[in-house]
C-alpha cells in the first residue's frame, strides 16, 4: 500500500526520544517522509507532534534516536544548521517582521548582496524584488506588490509569504505547524491550494494541523500521535467522514496500531 | 494595481509628506511673524549650528528606538566626553588629531558598555541608561570639579561648531555671496538629479513601477528648488558651516547604511520582530551592540560639537539633550513600539523642534510658553503618526 521500497526517503527519523524533566514527550517515534509527499501529522494537544517537528528542525536535541536526510545521518545542532541542510519550518506564529516589505521577509537573514563588505554589504534590492515577484508568480500567490509592508497584508497573505519564503531557497523538507489556524475559510482554501502547488513543484512537506479536513484534502499519508507515540501510519484514502471517525478513534486512544510495543511501556 | 492598494502603498509617504508640510507651515509662520528675520541668512546659519548636536544624537537615537530600546544616558555622556576633549587639549596637551579619535573611541566604549548591560545582562535599556545618566553626570562633575568651566582655546576645534567652510578669494562676481557654498549646492543638485535618473532607469530595467514622468519631473524640480533656496540663503551669510557639513555627512552615511545595507535591514528586522529575526539567523545581540556602539560614537561627536559651539566644557553640559534627541526622533516619525522610523525623519524632527525654539525666541515668547508649544507639537506629531498608521491597516 505504500511506496516504501522506493528510493531513499527525504527524511527518516528512527526511535526519537525526548524528555522534559520527568515528562517523556517522545517515547521512541519513527517517521518517514518520501520525496514529493505531503505527510499529515495529527494528534491531541501534548501528543508530541510539535516536539517531534522541533527535533527535526533542530530546535530540540533528542536524547535518543537517529535522523537521516536523504539517507545521510545527521546531528542537528540548531535551527540554522537545519535550515542550511534544507529543512525549512513555517512557524505557527509565522516568524515574519510586519514592519518590513514582502521582499525583505522572503530574504530575511539571507539577503543577496551586490558588494561584499561583511555586515555593511550592499543589498541587491532590485534583484531580490524581482526574485520575490517570480516566486509569488510561480506559487500563484495573489499579493499586489512585493513592496507592500507585511502589516498591510491579510492573515492568509501573510501565511503565504511565510510559506513562500521556504521555497526561495533549495529546501528539501518544509514543515508547517498549523498553517491554517486563525485563518478565514477563504484564506484556508488558498493556503491549501498553495500546499498543493508546492507539492506539484516537487516539495516534500510535513503539515501539522488540528483541522482533519485540511489534512484529508492535501495529505498523501497520515501519522497520528498520542502521548508521545505514533499510533497510526497510513495513506489517506476513503471518504472524509470515515476518515475523520477513524482518525479520531486513534487520537483519543480507542485504537492503536503499535500497541504491542507500547504495552510493555505502559502500566 | 488597484487604487486601494496604491493608497496602501502610499501610506508611508503620506506620513512623511505630512511632516514636510508641517515643517513648511512652521517656517512660513515664523517668516511672516518675524518679518523675514527668521529666514535671514544669518539666523538660518545660527539655527543649523544650534541644532546640529541634537540632530547628531537624534540619528543615533532613531536606531536605538527602532530596536525597541531607549538611551537616557546620552546627554550627560555627551557633556562628559566634551569635557574630556577639553581636558585632553588643555591639560594633557594632546593635539586635536589625537583628541578627536580618543573621544570618539571613548564614546564607542561607553555605548558598548550600555549594550553589554542590555544585551548580555538583560537589563531593560531604560534602567541601564538611567544608571548611565546618573553615572556620566557624576563623571562630568568629577572631570570639571577642580577647574569649573574649561575654556577651549584650540581654534580648529572651535571651528567645528562655529566656523564656516572657506571661500575662494579674489572673485569679484557676486560680492558678499559665499561662492564655495553655491558651488556645493549646485553639485548637490546635479548629483541628486543624476542619482534619481539612474535609479529610475535601473528600476525600469527590472520592470518595476516608477513614478509617472510628470510626477518624476515635478519631484526633481521641487527638491532641486529646495536645495537651491537653502544654498542661496546660506551663501548670503558666511556660507555652509562646518557643523552643517558634519551633519550632512552623518545623515548621508546613516541613511545609506540603514536603507541599503544588510546590517540596516537587520536592524529594522530586529525592531519589527526580534524572535523572527533570531529564527532567521540574525543575531539580536550583535545588532544591539552595533546600535548602541553607533549611539556612543555619535554621542561623542555631539559632545564635541556642543563643546566647540560653546567654546568651552561646562559642568552641566548635555543636561536634557537626551530628551531633545528623543523628542526629535518621535516628531520625526519613529514609532515607540520599534521597527519604524527613518534617520532623515529624525533630522526633520530635530529641525522642526529647533525652528520652533528659534522662532519663538525671535518673537520674544516667554520660555514657559515655549515649553508648552513644544509639548503640543510633540504630542500632535505622535497623534498624527499613530492615526495615519492605524488608518493604514
Amino acid at each position: 500500500m505504500e511506496p516504501e521500497a522506493e528510493a531513499t526517503p527525504v527524511v527518516e527519523m528512527r526511535n526519537i526520544k525526548k524528555n522534559f524533566a520527568a515528562v517523556q514527550a517522545l517515547k521512541g517515534v519513527d517517521l518517514t517522509l518520501h520525496h514529493g509527499e505531503v505527510l499529515g501529522l495529527v494528534g491531541d494537544n501534548a501528543a508530541g507532534k510539535s516536539t517531534l517537528m522541533k527535533v527535526l528542525s533542530g530546535a530540540y536535541i533528542p536524547e535518543e534516536g537517529e535522523i537521516f536526510i536523504e539517507g545521510k545521518k545527521l546531528h542537528l545542532t540548531d535551527p540554522l544548521h537545519a535550515r542550511r541542510l534544507g529543512i525549512e519550518m513555517v512557524y505557527q506564529d509565522l516568524a515574519i517582521a510586519n514592519n518590513l516589505d514582502v521582499t525583505s521577509n522572503v530574504f530575511l537573514g539571507r539577503e543577496s548582496v551586490s558588494t561584499r563588505l561583511g555586515s555593511f554589504s550592499v543589498l541587491n534590492s532590485r534583484q531580490m524584488e524581482q526574485e520575490a515577484q517570480r516566486l509569488l508568480d510561480r506559487l500563484k500567490i495573489d499579493i499586489p506588490s512585493v513592496r507592500l509592508l507585511v502589516e498591510r497584508l491579510s492573515g492568509g497573505q501573510r501565511q503565504a509569504v511565510a510559506i513562500a519564503r521556504t521555497m526561495a531557497f533549495n529546501s528539501k523538507v518544509i514543515i508547517m505547524d498549523e498553517p491554517t489556524a486563525a485563518l478565514s475559510v477563504a484564506a484556508i482554501s488558498k493556503v491549501l491550494d498553495l500546499v498543493r502547488e508546492l507539492k506539484a513543484q516537487g516539495a516534500s512537506i510535513i503539515i501539522i494541523s488540528h483541522r482533519l479536513e485540511d489534512i484529508y484534502s492535501v495529505s498523501d499519508r497520515l501519522i497520528v500521535m498520542r502521548n508521545g507515540r505514533k499510533v497510526r501510519d497510513c495513506s489517506v484514502a476513503g471518504d472524509i467522514d470515515d476518515f475523520r471517525e477513524r482518525v479520531v478513534a486513534y487520537m483519543i486512544g480507542a485504537r492503536d496500531d503499535f500497541a504491542r510495543e507500547a504495552d510493555t511501556v505502559a502500566v | 494595481m488597484a487604487f486601494k492598494d496604491f493608497l496602501k502603498a502610499q501610506q508611508n509617504n503620506i506620513r512623511e509628506y505630512g511632516m514636510y508640510i508641517a515643517f513648511v507651515v512652521i517656517v512660513v509662520f515664523f517668516a511672516i511673524t518675524t518679518k523675514g528675520l527668521f529666514v535671514s541668512s544669518r539666523n538660518i546659519g545660527n539655527l543649523v549650528n544650534a541644532m546640529s548636536y541634537i540632530a547628531v544624537l537624534a540619528v543615533g537615537m532613531t536606531l536605538v528606538i527602532v530596536i525597541r530600546h531607549i538611551d537616557l544616558s546620552v546627554g550627560y555622556l555627551a557633556g562628559f566626553l566634551g569635557a574630556i576633549a577639553a581636558i585632553s587639549m588643555k591639560y594633557w596637551h594632546l593635539p586635536l588629531g589625537a583628541t578627536i579619535p580618543l573621544v570618539l573611541a571613548l564614546g564607542v566604549c561607553a555605548g558598548l558598555l550600555t549594550a553589554f548591560l542590555v544585551a548580555q545582562m538583560r537589563i531593560p535599556a531604560f534602567v541601564a541608561t538611567l544608571a548611565g545618566w546618573l553615572g556620566f553626570r557624576g563623571a562630568l562633575q568629577l572631570a570639571t570639579r577642580s577647574t569649573g568651566t574649561i575654556v577651549i582655546e584650540n581654534p580648529t576645534f572651535n571651528a567645528l561648531g562655529n566656523g564656516f567652510i572657506p571661500d575662494i578669494h579674489g572673485i569679484t562676481f557676486l560680492p558678499g555671496i559665499h561662492k564655495v557654498t553655491l558651488l556645493l549646492g549646485l553639485m548637490a543638485i546635479i548629483l541628486f538629479i543624476i542619482g534619481e535618473i539612474n535609479n529610475r532607469k535601473k528600476t525600469q530595467a527590472y520592470h518595476f513601477e516608477v513614478l509617472s514622468l510628470n510626477m518624476f519631473m515635478l519631484k526633481m524640480v521641487f527638491i532641486s528648488a529646495i536645495i537651491a533656496v537653502i544654498t542661496w540663503v546660506l551663501a548670503g551669510y558666511q556660507g555652509l558651516s562646518w557643523a552643517a557639513v558634519i551633519l550632512i555627512f552623518i545623515v548621508l552615511i546613516y541613511d545609506y547604511v540603514t536603507t541599503k545595507t544588510v546590517v540596516g535591514r537587520h536592524i529594522y528586522a530586529v525592531g519589527g520582530n526580534p524572535e523572527a529575526a533570531q529564527l532567521n539567523g540574525i543575531s539580536v545581540k550583535r545588532i544591539t551592540f552595533f546600535v548602541f556602539g553607533s549611539m556612543g560614537l555619535l554621542t561623542a561627536l555631539s559632545g564635541m560639537l556642543y563643546a566647540s559651539w560653546l567654546r568651552s566644557a561646562t559642568t552641566i553640559a548635555g543636561a536634557g539633550m537626551e530628551f531633545d534627541a528623543i523628542a526629535a526622533a518621535f516628531v520625526g516619525g519613529v514609532a515607540v513600539a520599534g521597527g519604524v522610523g527613518k534617520v532623515t525623519g529624525s533630522i526633520l524632527g530635530a529641525l522642526v523642534m529647533a525652528s520652533l525654539t528659534n522662532g519663538m525666541n525671535l518673537l520674544g515668547w516667554d520660555i514657559s510658553i515655549q515649553y508648552i508649544v513644544r509639548a503640543l507639537v510633540l504630542t500632535g506629531a505622535v497623534i498624527f503618526d499613530v492615526q495615519t498608521r492605524r488608518g493604514a491597516k
